[in-house]
């Protein structure tokens, strides 16, 4: 049986259907695996500039947005100097 | 912490909900369900494209639409207290040790939602 209770109070990283990347501490989640973000910031990437993050604050996303959910490694995380990275953003899905 | 408790805790606090099409309502949190099914009042309304605005007194909003939403933050230690409080009230009602309810009586027979009330005042949007 998989689960998320490993995820809680980690940070993580949220994937959502319309390709935004949103970093925070799970504070929580339930069945439908709505997830409950702390302290969480959207994270912009684009290809002319370096990687923006938004802060957005206390979140409640709904299970059915979200892709995939990852546990971020603080330590890597914190070595990675954002502004300096250019990359494509995802797409959001089409269906 | 379950999303629904933190859900629920937010009733007449200021939230953003943006939907799957990317339409976004600001307002006062009315009521809402265990469908995330909700009801906000004095409601800003702004399109996808955030070029379009609309005043709503009241509105209704079907859970299954819903993408995210965006609650105070203060909202979060609220909650956290007032299940610790529960938590504590469960415990000595149950007779964890005799005369053990001494002070504890007090501040479980606050209201519930005195806690929750108490921080946002505290804290600020």
């Amino acid at each position: 049986m998989s689960s998320l209770q490993g995820y809680v109070d980690r940070r993580v990283l949220l994937i959502l259907q319309d390709g935004r990347a949103i970093v925070g501490k799970m504070a929580g989640y339930d069945q439908k695996s709505n997830i409950v973000l702390s302290e969480s910031k959207e994270r912009v990437y684009s290809i002319d500039e370096g990687v923006e993050e938004i802060p957005l604050g206390l979140y409640l996303v709904k299970g059915d947005m979200i892709i995939l959910i990852g546990e971020i490694d603080e330590v890597l995380d914190e070595a990675v100097d954002l502004p300096s990275i250019r990359a494509e953003p995802i797409p959001p899905i089409r269906y | 912490m379950l999303p629904l408790s933190l859900l629920n805790a937010a009733q007449n606090k200021p939230m953003l909900v943006e939907l799957k099409n990317g339409e976004t309502f600001n307002g006062h949190l009315v009521n809402c369900d265990n469908f995330m099914n909700i009801t906000l009042r004095e409601v800003y309304q702004t399109n996808a494209d955030g070029d379009r605005f609309w005043k709503l007194k009241e509105c209704y909003i079907r859970g299954s639409t819903i993408k995210y939403l965006r609650v105070p933050d203060a909202l979060l230690d609220a909650v956290k207290e007032e299940q610790n409080r529960a938590r504590e009230a469960g415990r000595s009602a149950r007779g964890g040790h005799i005369g053990g309810t001494k002070g504890k009586v007090a501040s479980s027979s606050l209201p519930k939602s005195y806690t929750v009330q108490k921080a946002w005042d505290e804290a600020h949007w």
